[in-house]
């Protein structure tokens, strides 16, 4: 190794420092406010230990269902994204295809939106009498499948998921396509020529090579699923009732209120579950790149 | 060559970086500096003034008035406007993270001003300012904690009331109602002839609340010293029957399809076109709320518009509300001095005036000296009814969670809760903020 290449430590410096300011430090200071009664009446802050975690795991069941919403609303929309942008990225890289580009821009350009304009023109686009969808719908003659979208409790937690993924897919599409492009085509050439069928080759040549892009998109759709909150806050504010109330909408609430201490201690909760997820879907990569 | 190169692009970093972090300590002195200047020599200064929808009336008569003074002043002022379901929260975390606009709009009520705004921290105090002594002095203690002023407000008392439209009434010979069993009838019948009985649109989360608190004065007809009994936590709200009565009636009332198939959906905007149309017989709204109906259908006669009380749990009394929504200005913020003049300007007599003319949804004033705008035949229904303070204005922790109690109810009407949950749910939320606020009747 050539020492005179690298660079002395010190010139690291500056910018832990400045991590260590702005990202370390305010993140372990919001940890420790999770252990106190930190609220916006007094000025005083005392310890209570547990006791919000406590409060927020024994106490008041919207606290679960929040929780249980967050992971569904993660695990359902890390699925479809990941499903429907695959289908998309492999049908948009097909040779039969024309005007590729403009198909995959014009799927890429939800993303581009901002949550909350997406959030309000779903709004009026759902909205059971005025609402494009319910009377696109009626026009067809499909009245049956009119229904309130965003305040019938059966329906609604699957409305606002699904108006996530298609914001989202675009995203995952454009990600799992630059993949696509990255695999050799010798390895298709060569399973031509052994006779191999769409499916075959797709089992056992694409999906095992795209596996790293697969397992990155799947950790950006889970980070992103547990911190949502623009979406359903302009979708549905978690109504109706609280039914589509996320952790981060309730901590939006508990600040609201004032008490700062149950929205930090939620903030954390969320933190120590996503570090943990994250750090296990990395493991398991690791795992699968000594194997291969 | 190529090590210089490097060499000075990393020195070049570095300087840059710890040039940065020096800037970002000193930053805040120089802008203030830098700020002062351009106020003092008058060159062009934006306010920005938050509100939520409610709090600006929709004629855009305060946008007139903010043109107005921008011409006589050059003080620029930039409306930013909430929807009412977010407003609360939103001007919160913004007071909190020391982001809110220079003058604010918010729902002030003697109880409850310390809990939203927190005067003593982030509002300007304008008790010695030359108008305060011309407000009605029953609005004051909504605007005051502590015995200091900290607010301007122009709306007159508030009372709600079920607008109706006489002409379906008078079709289907129906009467006013008095009681509950008398509504539902009246509602089964318009109901019956293809009309919505009551339109009602919980989207902005406050409009459902209103049946539940506004009907404060025959609670207190029926159970003497309520206000304070609750107050000092000797009593809880499952003390007074008619409140879960009440919100039984609500479900009830929705079950039976009352409200119409979409008011879940529905907003409070549309109310107006629903009533003028004809879509819908009866709204609770205040009785000057007819006059934005014909400013908005110029066509629609709002003669037969007519008023009556909310007859939940059998109610006949009128909750009176001396609270409404007031302006403030942020102490913190960067134009206080222009923000005051904004009050002086706003509190002028012929400016008081226009505001009362241009916001056709308003009856009267907290100004006496400005006459108010009720009509003969409105006035005398008015001064015929028993009247009773509402409990939001009179009760602790019922107006903070007024929002939180709408999406009860909004989950009461899909069936996640039941009407006794309800209930339990308001009570426990007031004594979690009564416990939070470290109020010593709930902790003895």
């Amino acid at each position: 190794m050539d020492r005179k290449k690298l660079y002395p430590w010190y010139f690291t410096s500056g910018a832990l420092l400045i991590f260590f300011l702005l990202c370390f430090l305010p993140g372990i200071i919001g940890i420790l406010y999770s252990f106190t009664d930190w609220n916006n009446f007094t000025d005083k802050i005392n310890f209570v230990g547990f006791k919000n975690y406590v409060e927020v795991l024994k106490g008041k069941p919207e606290y679960r269902a929040y929780l249980w919403n967050t992971v569904l609303f993660t695990t359902v929309t890390t699925i479809m994204k990941t499903v429907v942008g695959l289908a998309l990225a492999l049908l948009l890289t097909q040779k039969v295809i024309k005007l590729k580009n403009f198909h995959r821009m014009v799927i890429f350009s939800p993303q581009v939106m901002s949550y909350l304009v997406v959030g309000l023109v779903f709004k009026s686009m759902l909205h059971p009498d005025t609402g494009f969808v319910n009377n696109f719908l009626k026009s067809v003659g499909l009245d049956i499948f009119a229904m309130n979208w965003l305040t019938d409790l059966k329906i609604v937690f699957a409305t606002v998921m699904s108006v996530d993924t298609w914001k989202g897919m675009g995203y995952i599409m454009v990600v799992i396509i630059a993949g696509l492009m990255s695999i050799s085509p010798d390895y298709y050439e060569a399973a031509n020529i052994d006779g191999a069928n769409f499916w075959q080759k797709f089992r056992l040549i694409t999906l095992p090579l795209l596996k790293p892009i697969i397992i990155n998109a799947t950790i950006l759709n889970v980070t992103y699923g547990f911190r949502v909150f623009d979406m359903i806050y302009s979708l549905t504010n978690g109504g109706p009732g609280n039914a589509t109330g996320v952790i981060n909408t309730a901590v939006y609430k508990e600040f609201s209120k004032g008490n700062y201490a149950m929205g930090t201690t939620l903030s954390s909760i969320l933190f120590f579950a996503l570090l943990l997820l994250v750090y296990f879907i990395i493991k398991s990569m690791e795992n699968k790149e000594v194997d291969a | 060559m190529r090590k210089r190169l490097i060499k000075l692009l990393s020195t070049l970093c570095v300087t840059m970086m710890a040039g940065g972090l020096l800037v970002g300590c000193g930053g805040n002195s120089s802008s203030t500096s830098s700020d002062s200047k351009s106020t003092s020599s008058g060159e062009k200064v934006t306010l920005t003034f938050g509100s939520h929808q409610s709090g600006l009336p929709t004629s855009g008569v305060v946008q007139e008035l903010a043109k107005q003074f921008e011409s006589e002043t050059g003080i620029k002022i930039d409306f930013q406007i909430s929807p009412d379901a977010q407003w609360r929260d939103l001007l919160k975390v913004k007071l909190d993270s020391g982001e809110a606009p220079d003058i604010f709009c918010a729902d002030a009520d003697p109880l409850n001003l310390v809990t939203r705004v927190n005067p003593e921290k982030y509002v300007l105090d304008v008790t010695n300012e030359e108008w305060v002594k011309r407000m009605d002095k029953n609005v004051l203690p909504s605007i005051s904690y502590k015995d200091k002023v900290y607010g301007i407000t122009f709306p007159g008392k508030k009372m709600y009331f079920y607008v109706y439209n006489k002409e379906i009434f008078d079709k289907l010979g129906l009467k006013v109602p008095t009681n509950y069993a008398e509504f539902k009838n009246v509602c089964q019948k318009i109901k019956d002839s293809g009309v919505i009985p009551v339109y009602e649109g919980t989207q902005n989360g406050w409009h459902q609340v209103l049946p539940l608190f506004e009907t404060g004065a025959m609670y207190q007809q029926k159970h003497p010293d309520l206000y304070n009994k609750l107050n000092k936590n000797e009593v809880d709200l499952d003390a007074v029957p008619e409140l879960q009565t009440i919100i039984s009636e609500l479900k009830e009332c929705a079950d039976l399809g009352f409200y119409g198939d979409n008011y879940l959906s529905n907003s409070v905007e549309n109310a107006k076109e629903a009533m003028a149309k004809g879509k819908a017989a009866m709204f609770i709204a205040e009785s000057a709320w007819r006059n934005e109906v014909k400013s908005d259908f110029p066509d629609f006669d709002v003669n037969k518009l007519g008023i009556f009380v909310m007859p939940w749990g059998d109610n006949q009394a009128i909750g009176v509300n001396p609270a409404s929504n007031a302006y403030f200005i942020n102490k913190n913020g960067k134009h206080v001095e222009e923000a005051k003049k904004f009050f002086d300007f706003l509190a002028k007599p012929e400016n008081l005036q226009k505001r009362l003319d241009g916001q056709p949804g308003l009856s009267e004033l907290c100004w006496p000296e400005i006459k108010s705008k009720y009509s003969k035949e409105d006035q005398a229904y008015i001064d015929s009814l028993q009247k009773g303070m509402v409990v939001q204005a009179g009760v602790k922790y019922i107006d903070s969670q007024w929002m939180d109690v709408g999406k009860d109810l909004e989950a009461m009407y899909t069936g996640s809760l039941t009407p006794q949950q309800v209930l339990e749910t308001i009570m426990n939320r007031r004594k979690e903020q009564a416990q939070l606020q470290k109020d010593p009747d709930w902790n003895k």
